[in-house]
């Protein structure tokens, strides 16, 4: 019975996410993003359902799973925007050697000024990157990976909601400076609103997003030392 | 006609086969920083396997490309289950969850600003180097 119940549970996961994305595609509305509704609705069907997490990650943890190969297959845009890294790689190492610091440190400062855990400060400092850069980052600094994972998703529906207006209130010139932004804040929800703007824009703002990454997980000594 | 959905079921064969590949990176990656390399996560050193493997040409990027576009596609989809978790959390419910979207929101406008200015003066910075040295190509 419980095996039956984890198999259900896989499948609703991979039905909500077909039918919000379906609908994202033809609707466009922000509250149907998949990162918003699909989590929301699945939380929401556990909880209703009374399903136990254990049983809902019994089969689901394939998915889970997938975050690993996904985490390699960043080596191709990496590859192939080579030339774009050559020929901007002034300013996009000083805005990921910037970002970094100021989303983590801030994360943490913040976390501490409102009161929170420490468990919670620790899980908030690599909110800001590429998921499966920021559960690595979670897991060596002692942190917890599924509460990252949470924060990971509300920073991209916040960069979904801020970018805009954050766009329209600074005075930025460059194309790089717009996907930059969108890339170091909010992942890959980030990443998907620059490429709206332009293809400029989209790039800088993936590149910005991985090479982030990258180099907070290569900080996580530093970060654990920090929190 | 005929050919269409051969040509369908050709192409995600082959996708399947590069995620199949990718993910077989992984796993070496894995037993690699496990043994040999525990301070670098298996993920971002199979990335850099890859990585050297395309730039060394020993692997052809037809071999992993729609594979990789999969992966980082439907990256979301990999993620929902761990975010499912919270409910082991009932305690984020009330103010402290509220306390948590508000570091969230401010840290997110911080982050904005604070990078977008920079890579703005970034950018001027190179057009200037640029300019400077076509100058001296000149003179």
């Amino acid at each position: 019975m419980e095996n039956l119940l984890a198999f259900g549970c896989l499948v609703l996961t991979l039905l909500l996410y077909w039918l919000a994305k379906k609908q994202y595609r033809r609707t466009g509305n922000w509250w149907s993003a998949p990162l918003l509704a699909v989590p929301l609705l699945v939380i929401g069907a556990v909880v209703v359902g009374h399903i136990p997490y254990h049983t809902y990650f019994q089969d689901t943890h394939w998915l889970s799973w997938l975050l690993g190969p996904a985490t390699v297959a960043f080596a191709i845009p990496i590859y192939e925007q080579r030339q774009v890294i050559r020929k901007h790689a002034l300013s996009l190492s000083c805005g990921v050697l910037v970002a970094m610091p100021v989303a983590v440190l801030s994360s943490v400062w913040l976390a501490r000024a409102f009161g929170l855990s420490e468990l919670l400060q620790k899980s908030l400092a690599p909110r800001s990157i590429s998921t499966p850069f920021a559960l690595a980052t979670a897991s060596s600094i002692g942190a917890s990976p599924d509460l990252t994972a949470v924060f990971v998703v509300i920073t991209g529906v916040a960069g979904m909601l801020l970018g805009e207006v954050m766009l329209m209130l600074l005075p930025l010139r460059s194309r790089l400076a717009k996907g930059a932004l969108l890339g170091a804040a909010a992942h890959g929800a980030g990443t998907a609103k620059a490429n709206e703007l332009g293809a400029e824009e989209g790039v800088v703002a993936s590149l910005t997003m991985m090479l982030g990454g990258i180099a907070t997980v290569f900080a996580a000594p530093l970060i654990a030392w920090f929190v | 006609m005929k050919n269409l959905p051969n040509i369908a079921v050709k192409q995600s064969l082959s996708t399947l086969s590069q995620v199949v590949l990718l993910s077989l990176v992984w796993l070496l990656a894995s037993r690699l920083s496990h043994y040999w390399l525990p301070a670098v996560p298996a993920g971002v050193l199979g990335m850099f396997l890859v990585l050297a493997a395309l730039a060394l040409g020993w692997l052809p990027l037809s071999w992993c490309k729609s594979g990789a576009r999969w992966l980082l596609a439907e990256m979301l989809l990999f993620f929902i289950p761990a975010t499912v978790a919270v409910v082991q959390y009932p305690q984020l419910l009330g103010s402290i969850g509220l306390r948590i979207v508000l570091v969230i929101l401010l840290s997110t406008v911080l982050v904005m600003t604070v990078t977008s200015l920079v890579v703005d003066a970034g950018y001027k910075f190179e057009i200037l180097l640029k300019r400077r040295k076509r100058q001296h190509g000149v003179s």
